[in-house]
């Protein structure tokens, strides 16, 4: 279902947990569930200001969350649910984490068979 | 989310004798050459290990700014050198007080407490390695209220999927 980059690089990790912990994301991640929005249709149900909304925005954009037009006009925004999907389910978040630890610790292994050999 | 339990299993065969690996868990100077991952350094591992002991673990981003460090705790509930080791894990701040994943800016589907357990066998020389990583159950102490979150989450990535389709 889900042919996205299943977010094995810590970098995007990090930027999918950090742009997914502020509360006014997700209602922007909800809103633009229900459809590609324009940057002003999504600051509506906020109470701050128009650059303030964009400023998530961006954060979001970063993360791969969402995408954005160029079209400078309007700049209408779609979620991209692929990195959402791969972070749902914490254990497929974890399983990359603990296969490149015991690659490290294979080597290390055979570092100190060979030491001590 | 449904009822079924979330795990993580991986098994593992070292070229190394069980003694070795065993070390690797519980020697705190080991324990920080490999926890980290890419991109990961592990300043911080405390690790009284006895049953009821503490771990303290920390992991420093490399290469952010400003540095993100994140702390995690936990506690040996079963000690069995060199055959089994069981801990429990949750993120905590540099004093040791617990957490929750999501103040931490992890996503609602991330349990507060999980547990590790390793299992080793001697293999003559080599050693099996079976690691299992699982989430708290729902209902225990401290797992309360994140899988109401999750199933929005989930439910938001399967509508948006159907609506691709």
């Amino acid at each position: 279902m889900f042919n996205t980059d299943p977010m094995t690089s810590d970098e995007s990790l990090d930027a999918a947990f950090s742009a997914l912990a502020h509360p006014a994301r997700r209602a922007i991640l909800q809103r633009l569930a229900q459809g590609t929005a324009t940057v002003n249709t999504l600051a509506e149900p906020f109470e701050m200001s128009l650059p303030a909304v964009s400023k998530h925005i961006r954060v979001l954009e970063k993360a791969g969350l969402i995408k954005r037009e160029k079209d400078a006009q309007f700049r209408r925004c779609t979620l991209d649910v692929g990195p959402i999907a791969a972070i749902a389910d914490w254990t497929e978040t974890y399983r990359p984490i603990w296969d490149t630890r015991f690659d490290t610790m294979s080597k290390l292994l055979t570092e100190l068979k060979d030491q001590s050999s | 989310m449904s009822d079924e339990q979330k795990w993580v299993r991986i098994e593992r065969e070292f070229d190394a004798p069980i003694d070795m690996v065993w070390k690797m868990w519980t020697d705190p100077e080991m324990f920080r050459k490999w926890y980290g991952p890419n991109g990961m350094s592990v300043p911080t591992a405390e690790m009284d290990v006895t049953i009821g002991g503490t771990r303290k673990v920390s992991m420093l981003m490399q290469g952010a700014d400003p540095a993100r460090s994140m702390w995690f705790t936990g506690v040996y509930k079963e000690v069995n050198a060199p055959h089994r080791l069981v801990y429990t894990e949750s993120m905590c701040d540099a004093d040791g007080n617990i957490i929750s994943p999501q103040a931490m800016g992890m996503p609602d589907s991330f349990p507060d407490i999980t547990e590790v357990i390793v299992e080793l066998r001697d293999m003559g020389g080599r050693t099996q390695m079976t690691m299992v990583h699982v989430g708290v159950p729902e209902g225990s102490p401290g797992a309360g209220g994140w899988t109401q979150a999750f199933d929005k989450l989930a439910d938001l990535a399967a509508s948006v999927a159907q609506a691709e389709d």
